[in-house]
């Protein structure tokens, strides 16, 4: 009796057991996190050390009254809106076009898999070299056949902005394009067939079968792009460095600078907490469509 | 009839143009690096750009070597030492990954705990968490603790990407597998122990594979954090690769060879896992 009552009590320990390797990381992950949770609320900057005191909510506050802030908020929500329309649109297009048994398909699929694995940085440093703004720079060279440019890639604020644009979209749309993809390779057969008995055509298919059928991806797919457009980084680093003029400047390029080329810790903080409860809210958000989308299909 | 024939032509036509451009999309950057890094500084800065010209090894020597021939000198960037510090460092941070990662992947997948979903869900969560957030304070404890600029620094910091990403890939694949053969298995005789390297982890080498592959991908891919947590000497190529923009000038051949030598490893293993790539970047969500 009491060997077994102990077996059990072991079983119920077991995962937590099989856990712990995990969870000591995962304290080691969070101590640093709520360290800088509690430096948001603080004077601490690098500088000037003993400055340092408990500010409340004086750096979020601050931050509201900063005009960088301002625009840094707008260029990360336009250029995720954007983005995600952009990305999700086109990936959609290629994945239909890709499913319609077109020759050379499995070659284009696995092409497409180079853009998606390159390091963001190095995929931001490829470009650059495309973009340059001299008469070197073959994207100029190529657009001036089609009678447009010379763009000022990089120098120019909505240069800039396209330009982060392009780079990420390059790298990302295969994404889109492949979980889409999957999902029109793994949709059930029977709806198309009794509309084709009814007499339906390739559009009506599309709009009445196919995209309401691939609405859970398609809002998955959304929702990652969301939110790696929302923190979007590396690209931005190497190439504009949120310039010029603080035009390719989001809130994760602004509170690095605060943060790295300031040290003002406190406010990096802040605006690092800014963004992430951006990110959850958002992801939250998406998440609840995603939910109802696929109780809808399910039915 | 004729008018259909020109139809199914013209269909034919504008399908051929559409792959095409999706083709040159993909492809042409590639291209157009590759031809760079080959290029001489001279070459690269002609007007218009040039696809003719005299091949050169010399941006790849100046990479592995330091200096570079003729009038051009070069930042002597490491290149070699930031390639072995990626290798160290991803390879670590996979391996790390994979211990704690297997046992704790195995209790989510076959075990039922109060906690199981929290636990689940918070570890994904970091797969969302803006690196700055977590940078920013990491930087201060490192220099404190003297894991700034080291391997083991690098390492831990990486589990960032690497753990939540094996949890729930090694999850999705451990959950693949029947419960009977388990149940049979425990029947035997099997325990705990027995059962997830016995039954479970010989029935899911694929995926074992596939997680390794991947996550030493991500690893490889990552930026932000080595820029802020590793110095010179830790380096991995791909904060090696923005060396190349100095204050005085870019060296665009050299960094084109940095670019495509820095790609190639993932570049291959991602054409090995490529039917798991998707499931990869959604964490086991799109299968």
């Amino acid at each position: 009796m009491t060997t077994a009552r102990r077996r059990r009590r072991q079983e119920a320990l077991l995962p937590y057991l099989l856990m712990t390797p995990a969870l000591v990381l995962l304290v080691g992950i969070l101590y640093p996190f709520s360290l800088g949770l509690y430096y948001s609320f603080t004077s601490y900057w690098l500088q000037y050390p003993k400055r340092f005191r408990f500010v409340w909510f004086d750096n979020y506050i601050s931050l509201f009254e900063e005009t960088l802030f301002d625009r840094a908020l707008q260029f990360t929500l336009g250029f995720t809106v954007v983005a995600v329309i952009l990305q999700v649109g086109l990936g959609l297009a290629i994945a239909l076009f890709l499913h319609s048994r077109i020759p050379g398909r499995a070659v284009l699929r696995a092409l497409m898999l180079l853009p998606l694995m390159m390091p963001p940085v190095i995929t931001a440093l490829m470009w650059k070299i495309m973009m340059a703004s001299t008469n070197a720079g073959i994207l100029n060279y190529l657009l001036s056949f089609i009678g447009l440019g010379p763009v000022n890639w990089f120098g120019s604020p909505w240069g800039a902005i396209a330009s982060v644009l392009i780079i990420d979209t390059w790298g990302n749309l295969p994404f889109v394009a492949l979980i889409l993809l999957g999902a029109l390779q793994a949709l059930p057969t029977e709806p198309y067939e009794a509309a084709r008995v009814d007499g339906a055509g390739p559009m009506a298919m599309l709009r009445y079968i196919t995209l309401p059928l691939l609405a859970p991806f398609i809002i998955l797919a959304c929702t990652f792009r969301a939110m790696d457009s929302l923190r979007i980084f590396d690209v931005i680093y190497a190439t504009t460095m949120g310039g010029p003029n603080d035009a390719t400047t989001n809130l994760h390029i602004m509170a690095y600078q605060f943060a790295f080329q300031w040290y003002q810790i406190g406010k990096g903080m802040a605006q690092a907490v800014v963004l992430l409860l951006l990110v959850v809210l958002v992801s939250y958000m998406l998440m609840r469509l995603w939910n109802q989308a696929s109780e809808r299909t399910r039915q | 009839m004729t008018a259909r024939v020109l139809d199914r032509t013209l269909v034919n036509v504008a399908i051929a143009i559409a792959a095409a451009l999706l083709l040159a999309w993909t492809v042409f950057p590639f291209l157009w690096i590759l031809l760079t890094s080959l290029k001489s500084p001279g070459d690269i800065i002609s007007v218009p750009p040039t696809f003719i010209f005299t091949p050169t090894l010399d941006n790849y020597s100046a990479l592995v070597i330091g200096e570079q021939r003729g009038q051009y000198s070069s930042t002597r960037p490491d290149f070699p030492s930031f390639f072995l510090n990626s290798i160290i460092i991803c390879s670590g941070a996979v391996l790390l990954s994979l211990a704690a990662g297997i046992p704790s992947a195995y209790a989510l997948a076959r075990f039922d705990f109060p906690l199981k979903g929290a636990l689940a869900f918070t570890f994904m969560s970091f797969r969302f968490v803006p690196f700055i957030a977590f940078v920013i304070p990491l930087y201060l404890v490192y220099q404190q603790l003297g894991l700034y600029n080291t391997y083991s620094g690098l390492i831990l910091a990486y589990q960032l990407i690497t753990l939540p990403f094996t949890i729930w890939m090694l999850r999705s694949f451990f959950q693949e597998i029947p419960l009977e053969i388990q149940e049979a298995a425990k029947i035997d005789g099997c325990t705990w122990f027995g059962v997830l390297t016995r039954v479970i982890l010989p029935l899911s080498l694929p995926g074992l594979a596939v997680t390794i592959i991947l996550g030493f991908i991500f690893c490889w891919n990552a930026f932000n954090y080595p820029l802020m947590l590793a110095g010179r000497q830790t380096f991995p190529v791909t904060v090696g690769a923005i060396q190349f923009i100095s204050y005085e000038q870019v060296l665009w051949g050299q960094m084109a060879a940095a670019t495509l030598i820095s790609a190639l490893p993932q570049l291959i293993l991602s054409l090995m896992v490529q039917k798991y790539i998707v499931r990869g970047l959604t964490m086991g969500a799109v299968r």
